[in-house]
């Protein structure tokens, strides 16, 4: 196997008393679709949280492509390569998408570049392509606030995009959403991942959308890591089933 | 010695008002999530309408009964804001609402004047009494105003901590879902908070009117010295009121005693280094 | 779907026969406002002459209050302290340092930047309501600090010296002077909004931990925000100098912050010219209505309040909503 992009190590994190994240290991390989799955209260989110720096762990290790990124500030994170689209959205609800998109493009620049009248053709084409690219040509001049649920999810993952990671954590990408939707939002990320040679860490609750796409699952249960391994594997290992029927019928 | 004495009793006199202001503000951010900058203007409605009335309420009991009619007309007017104006704000961003307050600093500057006129007024102290304390005079109404603080504080305490209300009253930022859904009237919660710490202010205002002269530009003055005293404690926290409160009378009352020229700047910087060091005052919790 | 596309057409078709009409009427009517300005001297009196100096000043003021207040989202109580150093700054480098006006007015927004940029990096550590609070603090320790040294401020009677040089002194070329200045200040400002530092303040406005989380430093953009701001506004204090013919500690009470604030708001936040509007309607409101009656705070406090309650993107907003529903009723 070649050197992960992404490797954690015992990563651990409490709450008062509670353990939401305890002693996860994870490898993730460069230009993989790589899945964490589990039941809610499983630690997805507190995970994700603890890799980009929302949260400080309590204890263990996060490195990133060479860099040490354990406990280093979001902005810091993002820097480095490893942006994350939100779980609930976190939009800019005044702005239109072509701002906020373009935003987001010059948010990764050093503060030297800013004072620049306008925002430049290149950095306008970026921002049309990465809107393009996620359906949301049609709506490029509308405010974030009024698009649909489906498209405002979009546009999250835009505003990740424009950072140019390496990595993309999708937090639940299709939370919410009917299945029309989360059909587009999946062939989205697939064709984005391959399009820009991009490495997917994503949390999901459902199995259908998490075996059609993954090169990789990991199934995390009570904060725990419970198993690991390619797709196929994963599915046919019975405890897995077990968890997750046990907790969340399959309707 | 009795330079001593009488320093100490001035700036506990002082810091039993800084409190009671602050603690009426205080409370107010802590259930409503909002700073309300008309808190001044209310402590002056609360002066000027003592004011008016102990001319033909003397002595004590007059006073009593003068402050009483302050506290209700001053609490009343805190109902009335917060059911017409600020309850329709309350979805909005914070911002909305403290400018709505800073508008009504203006409206209500302006409604005072042409009540009460421009002239300062003067209150016959109702205690007229003084005893000697290790050498030094002591005026009685000192007393009188750290008793009502000490009430006060003693009040808000049960009230916080011993009662249903209470805790609601603590909810009401936290967790307003479960409140609403246990039953509580929430918009009735906030409006009966508002009066409080509006009635608070009056009470304050009344309480230091026999002391200073009273008129227009008392509200902005008056307001600033209870940011001071709320910012440093901590927004939203009583005890960090009381706390606050004593801070800056004794930086003030020794400020004046050291270097008079500079004391009344001296609140300001000790808020400033506080809040430098932790941007949410001493007994505040950060917001995020 | 096909429903859908009928409704909205593509954007592009929708915007680009638009677009040079957009692009000229705002032009046209800005050249016509300023050649309007430009021509007061010989349409109005020469009290409205006065009135409009005090515009000229404050309504760089409020522009550069509002790159806080509207663009950042930091509703600063604090701009009155360096409106109030820029006018100490021209007045006392007179007096004391024997600066002549242009030294003096060229000196106001370097100091202004710099004391904005130290009381930035200790306000800017406290968020939202905090940040409001301390920034009035840093007002009120301003305005003692100056009423208390008498011996070098004046105190409470302030600075009044022949400092405006004698030709700037005759209304008309005072007001001319300001306004050149005033118009020049601005395409300044006007060219921040719309730069990318503007696009990324309205950005953290909106979302703070999400541009932070895109890989900005929030605090450093907003401190650089808060020095730019600090620096015109003190130039628009100096300016002011020409009209008081002096300076006094009043300038830097928080009830002065609290004037930029006012006509930010009341002229519309989220707008560039709102504020430019806000002091036009709040000198020439209270220039006249001050002939009638005596309750001018309650009219403005009227004001402010009804602007928060129905229209919180101020009168600037207001127009430019209706001019769009115009627009979108004459398509139809």
């Amino acid at each position: 196997m070649t050197t992960p992009l992404l490797t954690i190590r015992g990563l651990t994190r409490d709450f008062g008393g509670f353990r939401a994240v305890d002693g996860v290991d994870l490898d993730v390989a460069p230009g993989a679709i790589h899945s964490v799955i589990g039941p809610n209260g499983a630690g997805k989110s507190t995970l994700f949280s603890l890799i980009t720096g929302e949260r400080r762990p309590s204890a263990g290790s996060v490195h990133f492509a060479g860099h040490d990124l354990t406990g280093r500030a979001p902005h810091a994170v993002t820097r480095a390569g490893l942006a994350k689209a939100f779980q609930t959205t976190s939009i800019f609800p005044r702005l239109t998408v072509r701002e906020s998109v373009c935003a987001a493009l010059l948010a990764r620049n050093r503060q030297s570049r800013l004072l620049r009248s306008r925002t430049g053709p290149a950095v306008r084409t970026e921002a049309e392509t990465i809107c393009a690219s996620l359906g949301l040509a049609d709506h490029i001049d509308l405010p974030g606030s009024v698009l649909s649920h489906g498209d405002q999810r979009a546009l999250e993952v835009a505003l990740a995009l424009a950072t140019a990671p390496r990595l993309l954590l999708l937090d639940e990408p299709t939370a919410g959403m009917s299945p029309f939707e989360t059909r587009r939002v999946v062939d989205q990320i697939t064709g984005l991942a391959k399009e820009r040679g991009l490495t997917v860490l994503f949390s999901e609750h459902d199995l259908d959308t998490v075996f059609a796409i993954s090169d990789e699952v990991t199934v995390m249960h009570q904060g725990r890591v419970l198993a690991h391994g390619p797709a196929a594997e994963v599915r046919a290992d019975d405890e897995v089933m077990a968890v997750y029927l046990g907790s969340e019928p399959t309707p | 010695m009795n330079t001593f004495v009488t320093e100490t009793v001035s700036i506990l006199t002082n810091a039993a008002m800084l409190f009671v202001v602050a603690a009426g503000l205080t409370l107010v951010f802590g259930a409503l999530r909002l700073i309300n900058m008309a808190h001044g203007s209310i402590f002056m409605v609360g002066a000027l309408a003592v004011a008016s009335l102990a001319s033909g309420l003397t002595g004590g009991w007059g006073f009593a009964v003068a402050l009483l009619a302050a506290v209700g007309l001053c609490a009343a007017l805190g109902a009335g804001i917060e059911v017409s104006i600020l309850r329709r704000l309350h979805d909005r961003e914070p911002l909305a609402q403290l400018l709505a307050t800073f508008a009504l600093v203006l409206v209500i500057a302006d409604l005072a004047q042409r009540v009460w006129g421009t002239s300062d007024r003067t209150v016959a102290t109702p205690v007229a009494g003084r005893f000697t304390v290790g050498g030094a005079v002591v005026p009685e109404y000192d007393l009188v105003v750290v008793g009502i603080a000490a009430l006060v504080a003693l009040g808000l305490w049960l009230l916080l901590t011993r009662t249903a209300t209470g805790w609601r009253v603590r909810a009401a930022v936290e967790d307003p879902e479960t409140l609403a859904v246990g039953g509580t009237n929430l918009p009735l919660l906030r409006t009966g908070v508002f009066a409080l710490g509006a009635g608070l202010a009056g009470l304050a205002g009344a309480a230091i009117a026999p002391l200073e002269s009273v008129g227009p530009g008392l509200d902005t003055q008056i307001i600033v010295a209870a940011f001071i005293v709320t910012v440093v404690g901590g927004l939203g926290s009583v005890a960090g009121a009381a706390l606050g409160a004593v801070v800056i009378a004794t930086v003030e009352g020794l400020g004046t005693l050291w270097v008079p020229s500079y004391a009344s700047s001296a609140g300001y910087l000790v808020m400033i280094l506080v809040l430098a060091v932790r941007p949410w005052g001493l007994f505040g919790t950060p917001d995020r | 779907m096909t429903v859908l596309e009928e409704k909205i057409p593509p954007a592009t078709e929708r915007t680009t026969p638009a677009r040079p009409v957009r692009r000229i009427i705002p032009l046209i009517a800005l050249a016509a406002v300023l050649a309007l300005l430009a021509a007061a001297p010989y349409l109005v009196t020469v009290t409205t002459i006065l009135s409009l100096e005090q515009v000229a000043a404050f309504a760089v003021f409020a522009v550069a209050a509002n790159l806080l207040i509207g663009q950042a989202g930091l509703v600063s109580f604090g701009q009155g302290v360096f409106f109030g150093l820029g006018a100490y700054t021209v007045t006392l480098g007179w007096e004391h340092a024997g600066l002549s006006f242009w030294e003096g007015f060229a000196l106001a927004p370097v100091l202004g930047a710099a004391a904005a940029a130290l009381i930035g990096l200790v306000a800017l550590r406290a968020r939202t309501l905090y940040f409001a609070l301390i920034t009035l603090a840093f007002s009120q320790l301003f305005y003692q600090l100056v009423e208390q040294n008498t011996g070098f401020t004046g105190g409470a009677n302030g600075v009044f010296a022949p400092v405006v040089p004698a030709w700037m002194l005759s209304p008309v070329d005072g007001y001319l002077t300001l306004l050149a200045i005033a118009v020049a200040a601005l395409a300044v400002l006007r060219w921040l909004y719309k730069s990318n530092f503007g696009l990324l303040l309205r950005a953290s406005r909106e979302n703070r931990a999400r541009v932070q989380a895109l890989g900005t430093n929030v605090y450093r953009l907003y401190l650089l925000a808060f020095t730019v701001s600090g620096a015109f506004c003190s130039l628009a204090g100096a300016m002011f100098v020409v009209y008081n013919q002096g300076s006094n500690a009043e300038l830097f009470d928080w009830t002065t912050s609290g004037q930029a604030v006012l006509m930010s708001v009341i002229g519309g936040m989220y707008t560039f010219a709102g504020p430019v509007v806000g002091a036009f309607v709040y000198q020439f409101g209270h220039d006249w209505l001050v002939r009638f009656v005596s309750d001018w705070q309650l009219v403005l406090g009227g004001v402010l309040l009804l602007v928060v309650l129905l229209r919180p993107d101020g009168l600037a907003g207001a127009l430019r909503l209706s001019s769009l529903r115009n627009r979108t009723r004459g398509r139809r």
